[in-house]
C-alpha cells in the first residue's frame, strides 16, 4: 500500500503549472519561498537558477516572446520581489504574458515590517496587468488558473501571485480542479468596417503602420495577405519588425526616431494611415501634432484604451486581427504611390561604405543577418547597438527579434537570450549587446555556464554609454557627463571565467572570419567588436520634432 | 480643467479601490471626492469618484474598464462641469 503525499500550497503550484503546459521556470530561492522550492524538488518542472531575480524575470520574458507561451518566474519576498519589478514593468510595457510567483512572509507576520517583508502586492499595481495575494490555500488553484488566463487574455501582460509562506505549507484538497479560460470582460464595440472600407477606397496614398500587436495576435499570415491584396506601402515599429516580410517590395522599414527616411517621409505624406496593433508611441510619432498631418486614421487594436489615446481614429476596428484584417483586404489602385515609395526606398537605402579601418557596426550586423541560420532569434539590449540591429538586421517573424521596446530596459538582452534558448534549444540565439548594457546583467553569464546554453553574444564595444553620449554631443553641447566607460573590464577574460569562448576584433578585415567562427561554434561564444566611440546612429529625429525633419549626420 | 463624476461598479475583490485610485493618479486625474460602499449580499461595490483633469474623461474610463474586477463605469453627465482656471 502506498501513501499518497498530501498536497500543499507549494505542490499545488507545480501541479497547476503543469496543467498549463509549463515545462520551464526561472527563479532564485530564498527564505519566504522555501516551501515552493521544496515542492519543486519533487516536480517535473525544470527550474533555471538565474543569478539575480531581474535576470529571472527577463528570461521569462524572453522565453514567452520566443515561444508564444507564458513565461514563469519565481522569487522570494522583499528584495527578491523588488528585483523582479523591472522585468514585470518591461513585460507590461511590451504586453508579454508572464506569471510571476513571489514568496511572502507568513500571514501572521504580514504588516509587521518583518524580515524581508515588502508590500509587493502594492508595488505590483503599477507594473502588472493584474495581481493576487493568496491568504487561503484553498483559493490557490483558482487564483493560479486565473493568473494564466489573465496573462493571455485580450492584450497580454504580466500577472503576479504573492503567496505567504504559511499558505505554501498549508495542506489543500481539490487542488487539481479544471480551469476555464476567462471571457474577454470588456465588450468591444462593433468594428467600424463600413467606414474603414470607405476610407480605404478613397485613399490615394495609404500607409500600413504595423506594430507588435500583430505578432501577439498571431496574425502574421493575415497581415501579409492584407499587404499582398492591397499592396499598401508598409512601415513597422520596433516591436513589429518581422511581421511584414522584409523582402516585400512595398515594405519601407522601421519608422520613428531612428526609422528609415523612406518610412518617415511616406508616413508624413500619406493620406490614410492604417495602424495595426500599434499605439502611436512617442518614439514613433515624434512631435505628435505634426505626425502624419494629412492622414485619416484606421486603427486596429484589441485594447479599447489605445483608440483615440494619442491620435483620434476615423475608423476604429477593435477585436481579433485574425478576423478583422481579412474583412478589409480589398485591392486598391495606388500604383503611382507604390512607385513613389519604392523610389524613396531605393534612393534612401542604407550605405555600408564606411571609410577607414575601424569596424562599422551596421555592416557587422548586416553581415550577421545575411549569414545567420534561418529562424535565428536575436535579442538586444538598449542603446545604439539596439537601433543598429533594428535598422540593419532582417527578421521573418517578430518572435525572432526580442528587444525591450516600451520600457527600453538595459540589461534585457542576455537574460532574454537565455529564456529564448531554453524555449528553442535547437535554434541559434544571438544576443546583441553594448558594453554599457552588458554589465547590467553580466551575472547571467553564470546561468549560461551552468546550463551550457549555446547563446552567442555580439558585444558592440565603444567604451561609452553610446546613445547618451550621442545625445550629449548633439543636444547638450558636447558636455559628456558620466558616459565614459573606458575602464571597462577585460571582456575576453570575463567571458573566459564563465567558460565562454571569446574573441575581440577591432579591424574591418577581421569581421567576416570572426562572424563565421562565432556562428560555427557549438557552445556559448562572445564576440567583442571594438568600434569608434564617435559613431552615431543615423538617421535621428530630434526630440519634439516632426519625423520628416530628421538629422542624417552632424 | 473639467470635473467629472464617475460611478464604478466593482466585484469586491482585493485592492480594487487602490487599483482605481492608482490608475486615476497615473493617467492625470485629481480626485476631488469619493464615496464607496459594498453590498455584502452581492459582493458588488459601488464607488463614486469625483475627478478633475485637463484630459478627456474617456481616457480614464477606458483605463479603469481594463482593470480585471470592474463591472461597469459610468460618467454622470449632469455632474460634469468646467472649472475656472
Amino acid at each position: 500500500m502506498t501513501t499518497q503525499k498530501k498536497q500543499t500550497g507549494g505542490s499545488v503550484l507545480f501541479n497547476v503549472l503543469q496543467q498549463h503546459g509549463v515545462e520551464h521556470v526561472f527563479g532564485y530561492p530564498g527564505g519566504a519561498i522555501m516551501p515552493i522550492y521544496d515542492a519543486l524538488y519533487d516536480s517535473d518542472v525544470q527550474h533555471f537558477l538565474c543569478r539575480h531575480e531581474q535576470g529571472a524575470a527577463f528570461s521569462a520574458v524572453g522565453y514567452a516572446r520566443a515561444s508564444g507561451k507564458v513565461g514563469v518566474c519565481l522569487a522570494t519576498s522583499g528584495p527578491g520581489a523588488t528585483n523582479l519589478i523591472t522585468g514585470l514593468a518591461d513585460a507590461l510595457a511590451d504586453s508579454i504574458p508572464v506569471v510571476a510567483i513571489t514568496g511572502q512572509v507568513p500571514t501572521s507576520a504580514m504588516g509587521s515590517d518583518a524580515f524581508q517583508e515588502i508590500d509587493v502586492f502594492g508595488l505590483s499595481l503599477a507594473c502588472t496587468k493584474h495581481s493576487f495575494q493568496v491568504t487561503n490555500v484553498n483559493d490557490l488553484p483558482k487564483v493560479l488558473h486565473k493568473a494564466f488566463a489573465i496573462a493571455l487574455e485580450g492584450r497580454q501582460g504580466p500577472v503576479l501571485v504573492d503567496i505567504p509562506k504559511d499558505v505554501q505549507l498549508a495542506e489543500v484538497t481539490n487542488s487539481l480542479e479544471d480551469f476555464s479560460q476567462l471571457r474577454n470582460k470588456v465588450k468591444l464595440p462593433p468594428a467600424n468596417v463600413g467606414s474603414a472600407i470607405a476610407l480605404l477606397s478613397k485613399a490615394k496614398k495609404p500607409v500600413l503602420y504595423v506594430g507588435g500587436g500583430v505578432g501577439m495576435a498571431s496574425a502574421i499570415e493575415e497581415l501579409r495577405e492584407f499587404s499582398k491584396t492591397t499592396r499598401i506601402p508598409s512601415v513597422s515599429t520596433l516591436k513589429g519588425l518581422g511581421a511584414i516580410d522584409p523582402d516585400d517590395e512595398n515594405y519601407l522599414g522601421m519608422l520613428g526616431m531612428h526609422g528609415t527616411k523612406a518610412s518617415n517621409i511616406a508616413v508624413q505624406e500619406c493620406d490614410l494611415l492604417i495602424a495595426v496593433g500599434a499605439r502611436f508611441d512617442d518614439r514613433v510619432t515624434g512631435k505628435l501634432n505634426e505626425f502624419a498631418p494629412h492622414a485619416k486614421i484606421i486603427h486596429f487594436d484589441i485594447d479599447t484604451a489605445e483608440i483615440n489615446k494619442r491620435r483620434t481614429a476615423d475608423a476604429a476596428i477593435l477585436g481579433d486581427l485574425k478576423i478583422n484584417l481579412p474583412a478589409l483586404a480589398i485591392p486598391l489602385s495606388i500604383t503611382d504611390w507604390q512607385r513613389e515609395c519604392q523610389q524613396m526606398k531605393n534612393d534612401f537605402g542604407w550605405k555600408y561604405d564606411h571609410p577607414g579601418e575601424n569596424i562599422f557596426a551596421p555592416a557587422v550586423l548586416k553581415e550577421i543577418s545575411d549569414k545567420m541560420p534561418k529562424n535565428t532569434c536575436v535579442t538586444t539590449d538598449v542603446g545604439q547597438h539596439q537601433m543598429w540591429a533594428a535598422q540593419h538586421m532582417l527578421f521573418n517573424d517578430p518572435s525572432n527579434f526580442l528587444t525591450s521596446g516600451g520600457m527600453g530596459t538595459m540589461g534585457f538582452g542576455i537574460p532574454a537570450a537565455i529564456g529564448a534558448q531554453v524555449s528553442r534549444p535547437t535554434d541559434c540565439i544571438i544576443a546583441v549587446s553594448g558594453d554599457g548594457s552588458f554589465m547590467m546583467n553580466v551575472q547571467e553569464l553564470s546561468t549560461i555556464k551552468r546550463f551550457q546554453l549555446p547563446v552567442k553574444i555580439l558585444l558592440i564595444d565603444n567604451a561609452k554609454l553610446g546613445m547618451v553620449r550621442q545625445w550629449q554631443d548633439l543636444f547638450f553641447e558636447g558636455r559628456l557627463s558620466e558616459t565614459d566607460l573606458s575602464d571597462n573590464p577585460d571582456f575576453i577574460m570575463l567571458a573566459t571565467a564563465f567558460d565562454i569562448k571569446a574573441k575581440q576584433i577591432s579591424k574591418k578585415s577581421e569581421v567576416s572570419a570572426a562572424i563565421e567562427e562565432m556562428l560555427d561554434h557549438n557552445g556559448p561564444y562572445l564576440l567583442q567588436v571594438k568600434i569608434d566611440a564617435q559613431d552615431n546612429v543615423w538617421p535621428l529625429v530630434p526630440p519634439n520634432t516632426a519625423n520628416d525633419k530628421m538629422m542624417e549626420s552632424i | 480643467m473639467n470635473q467629472y463624476q464617475l460611478t464604478i461598479k466593482v466585484d469586491d475583490k482585493q485592492v480594487v479601490l487602490e487599483r482605481i485610485l492608482q490608475v486615476a493618479r497615473y493617467r492625470g486625474f485629481l480626485i476631488n471626492g469619493m464615496n464607496a460602499r459594498v453590498n455584502t449580499g452581492t459582493n458588488i461595490g459601488t464607488i463614486e469618484l469625483m475627478v478633475r483633469s485637463e484630459r478627456s474623461i474617456d481616457l480614464l474610463v477606458d483605463q479603469i474598464n481594463k482593470l480585471i474586477d470592474i463591472k461597469e463605469v459610468k460618467v454622470d453627465n449632469t455632474a460634469t462641469q468646467q472649472l475656472g482656471a
